[in-house]
């Protein structure tokens, strides 16, 4: 284990002269050189030499002093789910191999307008249907803590990209846990925002209601400076928020005596012990310090899983109908059109693609739809307005995961076991509120993370609480040796 | 025998603007195949779909205009069944369940029955505001034997009306009759053009004797309608005479050919996985909207405003003419105002003027094409101070206006009645031996007498008829006193 600087400070000293973003990004170059191989963590890599070559420009801007944005020279990995005009967009889907779109998603426009450099696009389970990002067609990544390991999922990819110093930031998604797990699995930070503060638009949808992009870092800091930069209204979204964007990267560390926590019986029970007893270690430090920790229990919590799983396959069916051999490259070849559209998909969709598919038309079905489809919308609903009462007094801590980063193969094989992996990400999702998963230790080599769960818009006290954590633990800008 | 029909009419909004959930424009007509795209309207992965503000305005006009019930929200709902021209695999429509909420449920239209001069009732179920597919275009062979298919996506994306009704119809006619008084309110309502190519589609539901209901899809014109199902109950009369029973299928309008088909496919039951589109939070109808809304509709009224002519003393049928078009509506209220004679404006534009426009294969629908009020209501004047009788206006002036509408009516005036008598007085003094001709009985001298008042009349526009009906009157005069 080693620590870097964070990326705020690092665009601090790009301006200052004390670190140039040319050796920078030769430095995240060799990281890559030496790392990817065997961790898989990008799809597609953008050339070295138009890296350098933007790296250059911007050294000269700095010198000349030209007006740069906030994250001049700073190396960003993107999700590949996310839409990117100059690289390939495939969902890690065969069916979308080598897809370019013709337009950059609106988190990207937002980078590129604050002069980030966007380095490549990374791994996830395909469609980020999954929990390990074993389930993409690009093969798997690997946990660069423990190679044998996941990095979680299915923002696998831009997890170990920050985790062994292969990008500053990474966008990922998060649907039902997705940036938390493998941020929680990776020693970094991952935080889904309030549905509606980022906008979606060019995100290419699992679970359209559950869905945010999802910032994801080395440190608290540089989580809130990333989600300033993509947060705030777009009119190219009905979902978005109209709301500006937070200033969150002001957030200051908060005192201890001033929080009221709360802890949920459901989002804890279950756990494997090194993550309990690392999690209450700092449950009793911040209470010794004079934070307000009261118990509670919200048994509709036992539905959150089925109900998560119910309404993602219904709109993931639904999203993923698009596929059928016309638009994109996974063609039929039949000259029937039913037989063409059956073809290109059963070729082009995964196992787990397929079987969710299955599952959410059914749950969709004629017949079925009140009883699960309806039945879930009502569900979550209950569940929302709960959580929005709770976090309206406190802040929910909870684990992120209730099990260790599992071996590769281990969890892939019974679905029932790959979904509990999100037992307590979904509440978050649910609701619509913003969710923070930072680290909070290793047991061995392997990572174990915390997290928090506010109000809507409440991104900034995540952000604080975040801070004082790390001043606890010492946990930031921390990568694999 | 009972007749009962229910419809489905689809019709585009094509004075929207822009497409539904995206800045393509509404209207594709003339464009080379798919440059009206973008990423929202070819749905492509991560484009999101955003309300074109335009569309729910004038589909509210509609709701209220058919008097629904208006909710309080409407929710957009995907409906999925794959089709190569449907780029998403799915449609953003509207349905009454799984969480969907139309913009309108439970109204009805009263029309005017022109056939029998009746006002009629037809309940509408429900209003969807939906998005229209792209358009597939098979080459020679049609769609069974082309060994390929063309998409255009221009039209994809299109916002679209589908109004459906009750079974409330009884006949071909009155079904016809129904879908152009909807097409009318929606064109007086700004929604739609009726007459663009391909901007409304019909599907009727048919049941005869009590029977199983049959779907024809795919009629195209107003035409159509009462063609295909004056087709379809004699298809189904004959089946019922056999002895057999019709059943319930979904059948295809060939118009070239004139006749249902079945569809190709066997009708299995529809899933079409309905459910409210995440993308698209409910729409708020607020109270202000629907105000705004009401004001608008009772000022394009169509009822209102044939009534309105008609308190006028104007006939109905030459009311109902006027209402038909827009424009001479339009002219014909601003020349009341003026002031003019409501009758012989009516007869003007409702009878004559339109029909000098259709002779001359000139698009009664285009503004440009009618005289400005002013024109009109001078016209009237000439005719009811009796400076020229109507039939001058009508022969020697209309044409004029029509080829030139913006023309000065006094620039075009004919020599006035009382000059040209003086040259026809000259003419029966100098032109003894015709006049005496006429008078023993030689008819074709009256021509010959024509043409010498012509030659004198010079350059100067005169009808021949007001010659004609001069000459005649005088002549008959001389008979008599002989």
């Amino acid at each position: 284990m080693r620590k870097v600087k964070q990326s705020w400070e690092l665009v601090e000293d790009f301006m200052n002269g004390i670190e140039d973003p040319v050796e920078h990004i030769y430095r995240v170059l060799d990281s890559i050189n030496r790392w990817e191989s065997m961790v898989n963590a990008y799809i597609s890599l953008e050339s070295p030499d138009i890296l350098i070559e933007k790296a250059e420009e911007i050294s000269r801007r700095i010198r000349r002093g030209e007006r740069v944005g906030r994250l001049v020279g700073l190396i960003v990995s993107v999700k590949d789910n996310i839409c990117t005009s100059f690289l390939p967009t495939t969902a890690a889907s065969k069916i979308l191999d080598p897809y370019i779109p013709p337009y950059d998603a609106t988190v990207v426009e937002r980078l590129l307008r604050e002069d980030a450099i966007i380095v490549g696009k990374t791994n996830l389970d395909e469609f980020a249907m999954g929990s390990t990002t074993e389930l993409s067609s690009f093969g798997p990544t690997r946990n660069p803590w423990d190679l044998d390991r996941v990095p979680g999922g299915s923002s696998g990819g831009s997890a170990a990209s920050l985790s062994y110093g292969g990008a500053d930031l990474s966008l990922g998604s998060d649907t039902g846990g997705s940036a938390r797990l493998p941020a929680a699995y990776t020693a970094t930070v991952g935080l889904k925002p309030t549905y509606g503060l980022v906008s979606r638009y060019g995100l290419i949808p699992y679970g359209n209601s559950l869905e945010q992009i999802s910032p994801m870092a080395r440190s608290v800091k540089d989580v809130a400076l990333l989600l300033d930069i993509i947060g705030g209204f777009d009119p190219l979204d009905a979902t978005s928020l109209n709301v500006d964007s937070l200033n969150t990267f002001n957030s200051i560390k908060a005192d201890a005596r001033d929080l009221k926590i709360c802890i949920l019986k459901e989002m804890v029970e279950g756990a494997d012990s090194p993550i309990n007893s690392m999690f209450w270690k700092i449950i009793e430090k911040l209470e010794s310090e004079g934070a307000n920790i009261e118990y509670y229990s919200l048994p509709i919590l036992s539905k959150a899983l089925p109900t998560y799983y119910t309404i993602a396959f219904a709109e993931a069916a639904s999203n993923l109908a698009r596929y059928a051999g016309i638009f994109y490259p996974t063609k039929g070849s039949s000259s029937s059109w039913e037989e063409y559209i059956g073809e290109s998909r059963f070729k082009g969709f995964g196992r787990e693609v397929k079987r969710r598919i299955m599952l959410g038309v059914y749950a969709l079905s004629e017949g079925y739809r009140d009883e699960y489809y309806v039945a879930a919308t009502k569900v979550r609903r209950v569940i929302r307005d709960e959580i929005v009462k709770l976090t309206s007094k406190c802040i929910i801590a909870s684990q992120v995961s209730p099990i260790l980063p599992p071996r590769l193969g281990e969890r892939i094989d019974d679905p029932l076991k790959l979904y509990y992996m999100d037992m307590y990400t979904v509440v978050a999702n649910l609701a619509g509120v913003p969710a923070l998963a930072q680290p909070i230790g290793f047991h061995g080599d392997l990572p174990i993370g915390i997290q928090w769960i506010g109000g809507p818009l409440e991104e900034s006290k995540l952000i604080s609480i975040g801070l004082l954590i790390e001043d606890i633990t010492g946990l930031r800008g921390v990568i694999v040796d | 025998m009972k007749v009962m029909i229910g419809l489905e009419i689809h019709v585009q909004m094509s004075e929207a603007g822009s497409k539904l959930f995206c800045d393509c424009k509404a209207n594709y007509r003339g464009m080379k195949p798919n440059t009206n795209v973008c990423p929202v309207c070819l749905g492509l992965p991560g484009a999101l779909p955003v309300v074109n503000k335009r569309s729910i305005e004038l589909a509210l006009l509609a709701a209220v205009a058919f008097k629904c019930n208006i909710p309080r929200y409407i929710v957009f709902t995907r409906k999925h069944y794959f089709y190569p021209d449907l780029p998403k695999n799915y449609q953003i429509s509207m349905y009454e369940k799984a969480g969907g909420i139309p913009i309108c449920r439970g109204g009805y239209v009263k029309y005017l029955d022109v056939n029998s001069w009746e006002w009629r009732e037809c309940r509408i179920r429900r209003i969807n505001i939906e998005e229209d597919p792209g358009r597939t275009v098979y080459e020679e062979g049609g769609i069974v034997r082309s060994p390929y298919a063309l998409v255009d996506y221009n039209r994809s994306g299109v916002p679209l009306l589908e109004v459906i009704t009750e079974p409330d119809i009884n006949s071909p006619r009155e079904a016809r009759t129904l879908v152009e008084y909807i097409l009318l309110t929606l064109e007086y309502l700004g929604i739609t053009n009726p007459r663009l190519e391909g901007v409304f589609r019909v599907d009727a539901n048919i049941s005869i004797e009590g029977g199983e209901r049959v779907e024809v899809k795919n009629i195209g014109s107003t035409m159509d309608i009462e063609k295909a199902l004056n087709y379809e109950i004699m298809r189904q009369a004959m089946i019922i005479n056999s002895g057999s029973k019709v059943e319930r299928e979904t059948r295809h309008w060939d118009a070239e050919k004139g006749v249902t088909r079945p569809l190709r496919h066997k009708e299995y039951e529809e899933e079409y996985l309905y459910f409210p589109d995440p993308d698209l939070p409910p729409i708020l109808i607020s109270e202000d909207m629907v105000t705004k809304a009401k004001e608008i509709v009772l000022g394009f009224d169509i009822t209102i405003l044939y009534e309105n002519i008609l308190k006028l003393g104007v006939p109905r049928d030459i009311a109902w003419s006027i209402v038909t078009i827009k424009p001479s509506l339009d002219v014909y209220i601003k020349t009341v105002k003026l002031g003019a004679d409501p009758l012989v404006a009516a007869k003007i534009l409702g009878i004559d003027y339109k029909g000098e426009l259709k002779e001359r294969n000139m698009d009664l629908y285009e503004y440009n094409n009618w005289p400005p009020p002013e024109t009109v209501y001078e016209l009237v004047r000439l005719v009811v101070d009796k400076i020229y009788t109507y039939d001058t206006v009508k022969g020697l002036l209309i044409p004029k206006i029509a080829e030139n509408p913006k023309v000065d009516v006094r620039s075009i005036l004919p020599e006035k009645a009382e000059n040209i008598e003086d040259i026809i007085d000259s003419v029966i003094r100098e032109e003894e031996k015709a006049v005496k001709d006429y008078l023993s009985g030689k008819k074709q001298a009256l021509n010959y007498l024509i043409g010498m008042v012509i030659r004198r009349v010079g350059k100067r526009a005169v009808d021949p008829r007001v010659i004609r009906e001069a000459l005649e009157n005088k002549l008959s005069k001389l008979k008599s006193s002989m």
